[in-house]
């Protein structure tokens, strides 16, 4: 499909055009480019996703893209402090917001900017692409910078339970080590490892730009293009992870105890890839069991002041992901009774069903989600990334389609397919008394 | 580019209601951001704690719905409706989209005007709410921060803490009886101010909200003047243990004596702002990037809102093993700060800062309804937040070094530290 406007740029195929966003290819290395324009307001969002996250990583190395991530900021060949260029310093001194984040399936790099400043962002972008300094004399303190922000994720209950039980129920495949990585790699791991790691897979066939707001596309197309041509495609083609999680054949438990006030359960399934057809009925569930004063977990268990809150864990990812129910327990509720009454009513859903109004109400809480996922440049930015990330951008533009199809039947099937008492691992966090 | 002043539409034809409108390219959401006079600055002396449970209780049913029907509303269109409340303020947040903006406002004035506070529905909140504060025992950053205010001001001043058992013992004081005395009381025509943006038509959307309001009866209230200052500043230094914490939290600083409206404000904000105010101020440059000892640390003046003297302080994170060489690290930085002060290349690049953020801050409906909010709330009118980069960039290189010296003693810093020390 063609987009209504020319679609003819020096430098670009078009690939393809959804809801507006339309997909280009650089011809000169593979770059991916999804662009969208929209003049609600002064300013654009430029975001570089790599298609590289701790699912690249093994024992070792944990950590590594997220360190990796860290030392990106410490300078490139134009953008450096030598040259009194520092990135943070260029950026933040026009009022741009700019950070990065990693995860399982990807690293992205962005700026929110003043649209008159969207080709330094773009410039900064390409020229960190291949030209990083990645100094030893840099990584040594970044790793305690990175080393900190382990420890202050340690700091939380929630944080350590959650790391738990994915590392309970993920034995063979890489999402078993959370981002951040293991202390002892993050202090370890050398700088020639990171090195490596960047030149493996810091290239532009390697990633996705993405750019929304307030340009002209052809301009913003011909920065990207004087930028970003300059690099070549990789050397070696880009190696994908092969691992797969052998099959779970029983359920598995997991208890952290920590001095702490209060308690918490998570109760995990294993969920299929994030492509998967069943994902779009996992988000209505989600819906349906706890988002809202109507929710049935929150009817259960929070209407009977037996927690503070419930959060559902549902986020689709490249690879198989995992379903978890948490609850944060009021004080003196046994964890036991909160696991029986969650996996009560996930029976409940296998032999009675949903309604066809919670279906409804879910969909409807979905759609404005979705809708308020297209307020402003950063949050259309940011929803992409996370599809790019699982392997499609248009699972972000077809979500709320995909999600319509979704019927009481399918719910129910999903139920039995998926929830079954071997798929899952269970983890409580119990808090112990201080030491006098 | 047209000021922002220009794209907001202004109503006040309901006395005790005042409107921002701002239409903007935002395709089918709606934002609307409101507040009134009624924080804990106006609770009975005895339980600060009411106004954040009245507040707590508005979606826990009226007289006319019960919870679930409120929810059931909401949720059936995908909209939320939200409520809070802050020292001075009881805040109400909606997010929908535009079809459905009706039944949002329709709903939002049922919750403020006729809440039903049942006694059961109050007594699971308060078990709930002391759940969260429990788990703030072994909260770092909470215990440091309780302590830090409550050593630098006094227990009637606005910017004071209560300890974590305090604010449990009082949560489960209040009654049934209290809400409905606080409700009454404050909540009213009066002070109400209410900023809304995305897809949205002003005369659209203030023919529904005074249909809504119109008959709620006028309360009057204002801000409680202020009647004692801060503790005169004094150095001091204060360990919080709490067991099994992998990373320490630290606060330093001190009193200011001034509030917002003072003429060294800005130049004293400016001051702050280079010394720790983003990523490419002097403590995120030194403490964590050159010498990696912290994963964040930052500056800012805070409590400085409708006549409170506030204060200006440094929040960072250090694990416990260097967290002394964090603090030698950032205290070198606080006297160099206050010795050598700013330079002129410094102010100008937060100048541009700032007018930047100012652009970059209308990215979304929620930014620009709260910008417009916070910004009433002050009674300042629309035209500040066109001619606020230019005040700051009137604000000269002496006059921020005058006010780093003037507001800033390095021998009375008063520091808490919080974790496994």
């Amino acid at each position: 499909m063609s987009p209504k406007n020319n679609n003819k740029f020096t430098g670009y195929d078009f690939v393809k055009e959804s809801a507006g966003i339309e997909e280009y290819t650089l011809v000169k290395n593979s770059l991916r480019v999804l662009v969208l324009e929209d003049h609600s307001a002064p300013v654009a969002t430029f975001m570089v996703t790599y298609h590289v996250g701790s699912r690249n990583e093994a024992i070792g190395y944990t950590g590594s893209t997220h360190l990796l991530e860290h030392l990106m900021f410490k300078g490139s060949r134009n953008f450096n402090k030598e040259k009194n260029t520092a990135i943070w310093t260029e950026l933040q001194n026009i009022g741009a917001q700019i950070n990065a984040t990693t995860w399982n399936d990807r690293t992205n790099y962005f700026e929110v900017v003043p649209s008159e400043h969207l080709d330094k962002a773009i410039a900064i972008e390409a020229d960190r692409m291949r030209y990083a300094f990645l100094k030893d004399e840099d990584r040594q303190p970044e790793m305690t910078v990175v080393r900190n922000e382990f420890e202050r994720g340690e700091n939380s209950p929630f944080d350590v339970l959650d790391k738990n039980i994915w590392a309970t129920a993920y034995q063979a495949h890489p999402y078993h080590h959370s981002t951040i990585g293991w202390r002892s790699d993050i202090e370890n791991v050398s700088t020639e490892r990171l090195k490596n790691f960047y030149d493996t897979y810091y290239w532009p066939n390697n990633a996705t730009v993405t750019v929304i707001g307030d340009f002209n596309k052809k301009d913003a197309l011909g920065s990207i293009n004087k930028y970003f041509s300059e690099h070549s495609k990789s050397n070696e083609p880009i190696q994908p992870v092969y691992t797969d999680e052998p099959e779970q054949e029983g359920p598995r438990r997991i208890i952290v105890k920590r001095t702490g006030q209060t308690g918490i359960v998570g109760v995990a399934h294993k969920a299929p890839k994030g492509l998967h057809e069943d994902t779009y009925a996992f988000q209505v569930l989600a819906k349906i069991l706890a988002d809202g004063k109507t929710s049935r977990l929150n009817k259960l268990i929070i209407d009977e002041g037996l927690a503070t809150s419930i959060f559902m864990y549902d986020f689709p990812f490249l690879d198989n992901g995992l379903f978890i129910t948490y609850a944060f327990l009021t004080p003196g509720t046994d964890h036991k009774k909160i696991e029986e009454i969650i996996i009560k009513e996930y029976n409940n859903i296998l032999e009675n069903g949903v309604s066809d109004d919670e279906i409804k109400r879910a969909q409807a809480q979905i759609r404005a989600m979705v809708a308020f996922s297209r307020d402003g440049t950063y949050a259309v930015a940011s929803a992409l990334n996370e599809a790019i990330a699982i392997g499609d951008w248009t699972f972000y533009t077809n979500f709320m389609e995909n999600i319509n199809k979704v019927k009481v039947e399918k719910i129910k099937e999903v139920i039995k397919k998926h929830f079954t008492e071997d798929q899952s691992t269970t983890g409580w966090f119990i808090a112990k008394e201080p030491k006098d | 580019m047209s000021t922002f002043s220009s794209q907001v539409t202004t109503n006040d034809d309901i006395e005790g209601v005042k409107t921002y409108v701002m239409p903007t390219g935002a395709k089918d959401v709606v934002t609307i951001s409101g507040s009134m006079l009624g924080g804990s600055v106006h609770c009975a002396k005895t339980n600060s704690k009411t106004a954040a449970l009245v507040t707590s209780m508005l979606d826990k049913g009226t007289e006319k719905k019960d919870k679930y029907e409120i929810s059931e509303t909401l949720e059936s269109v995908g909209a939320e409706l939200s409520f809070s409340s802050t020292r001075y303020h009881t805040h109400f947040t909606g997010f929908c989209l535009k079809n459905n903006l009706g039944t949002v406002i329709s709903l939002l004035s049922e919750q403020l005007m006729m809440p039903s506070f049942s006694s059961r529905e109050l007594s699971t909140l308060q078990s709930r709410i002391c759940g969260n504060l429990e788990r703030d025992k072994e909260n770092t950053k909470t215990l440091a921060m309780i302590h830090f205010l409550r050593t630098l001001f006094p227990s009637n001043h606005p910017n004071y803490r209560e300890t974590v058992d305090d604010s449990i013992s009082l949560v489960n004081k209040i009654t049934k009886e209290d809400l409905f005395a606080f409700h009454k009381q404050q909540y009213g025509l009066g002070s109400i101010k209410i900023a809304a943006a995305g897809d949205i038509n002003p005369e659209d959307f203030n023919g529904r909200m005074h249909e809504s309001i119109r008959d709620w009866s006028s309360k009057k209230t204002e801000i409680p003047r202020l009647v004692e200052k801060a503790r005169e500043p004094k150095e001091g230094n204060q360990i919080i243990k709490v067991q099994d914490k992998t990373s320490a939290d630290l606060f330093i600083g001190q009193s200011i004596g001034i509030d917002r409206e003072h003429k060294d404000y800005y130049a004293l904000m400016l001051g702050v702002y280079i010394l720790g105010g983003n990523f490419s101020a002097r403590l995120m440059q030194t403490v964590r990037d050159k010498q990696g000892l912290t994963y964040g640390i930052g500056s800012s003046i805070s409590g400085v809102s409708f006549g409170a003297d506030g204060y200006w302080s440094i929040w960072g994170t250090f694990s416990p093993d260097i967290i002394k060489k964090g603090v030698a690290s950032t205290k070198e930085q606080i006297d160099l700060w206050f010795n050598k002060g700013v330079t002129e290349d410094e102010l100008s690049a937060k100048k541009t800062t700032i007018s930047g953020s100012y652009k970059v801050s209308m990215d979304s409906t929620a930014g620009l309804a709260a910008k417009i909010l916070s910004n009433a709330e002050q009674g300042r009118n629309l035209s500040y937040l066109d001619e606020y980069p230019k005040i700051i960039k009137s604000v000269s290189l002496s006059e921020v070094n005058r006010a780093i010296k003037k507001y800033v003693n390095p021998n009375k810093l008063y520091m808490v530290s919080a974790g496994t020390l």
